[in-house]
């Protein structure tokens, strides 16, 4: 199961323990919204990609 | 089969609607849960605390890991820990609104 | 043929990600379905609202309780709507049930 992780903003410890226990043993990527310019084409593709997307925080 | 949903708040602001969106997939034949994650948020209106028992009618349940909310809402006692196991059985995963 | 994409919006302060991820996934050939709700709603009131409503292929709605709630008035329908897309929670439901991918922004 591919998981992608996209932060909207930059993860504090609840965010990432969160996601570090979804993401156990999965193969997991993750994507950086919390930036001056987001590549959404390729976080498109990479939403595309995985079977699961969660958009943290 | 019915798919399972669980709905996460940060901010107080936010709360009370996420347990409108968790009981509306509830009735669209969902299995809902909602979480109040490291805040306090007041105490329910009568409206709210029905949607809270109607969510756990429909076989959903809302949690927190904080105790204010659990003794003043009746919301289920969870830690971050336990939450993120429940995470691991969700397909739709919902950290609803900012921090 | 490229996926489709359901984005669930919450967050009041992310027209911007909306926007460039719908673009994207429109010029990737995907159909796009965005549904505001609560404090969201707000973003309706967004310069870029009506010219997200006007793109090919994305069809947008919002939960016009929330709506309410947020303080507008039901009956004056957002620059870029109809009134039937001033909708309930079940078009979350829809975006999950009809659509390939998710995303709450």
């Amino acid at each position: 199961m591919k998981i992608l992780n996209v932060y909207r903003s930059a993860p504090d410890d609840t965010t990432k323990k969160l996601a570090e226990i979804v993401s156990e043993g999965r193969e997991a990527t993750s994507f950086d919204l919390n930036v001056d310019s987001p590549d959404y084409s390729k976080l498109v593709d990479m939403v595309f990609d995985a079977d699961q997307t969660i958009c943290w925080w | 089969m019915s798919k399972k949903a669980f709905f996460m708040t940060r901010n107080a602001d936010y709360s009370v609607d996420a347990m409108r969106s968790t009981l509306g997939l509830a009735v669209e034949n969902m299995y809902s849960f909602n979480a109040v994650v490291d805040i306090e948020i007041p105490e329910l209106d009568e409206h709210n605390k029905e949607n809270l028992d109607w969510i756990r009618d429909m076989e959903g349940e809302v949690y927190s890991n904080v105790d204010a909310n659990v003794e003043k809402n009746g919301m289920t006692k969870a830690s971050l820990e336990e939450i993120g196991q429940k995470l691991r059985d969700i397909e739709i995963i919902v950290p609803y609104g900012p921090i | 043929m490229a996926k489709s994409l359901g984005i669930f919006v919450t967050n009041p302060n992310n027209m911007k990600h909306i926007v460039g991820v719908t673009k994207a996934a429109v010029a990737k050939g995907s159909n796009v379905k965005v549904f505001f709700t609560w404090w969201g709603t707000k973003l309706t009131q967004d310069p870029e609202f009506p010219a997200l409503c006007a793109m090919d292929n994305v069809d947008v709605s919002i939960c016009a309780d929330s709506y309410k709630k947020a303080g507008f008035d039901v009956e004056v329908v957002p620059e870029g709507l109809t009134k039937d897309k001033m909708a309930t929670q079940a078009q979350h439901g829809a975006i999950i049930e009809d659509f390939d991918c998710y995303m709450t922004l």
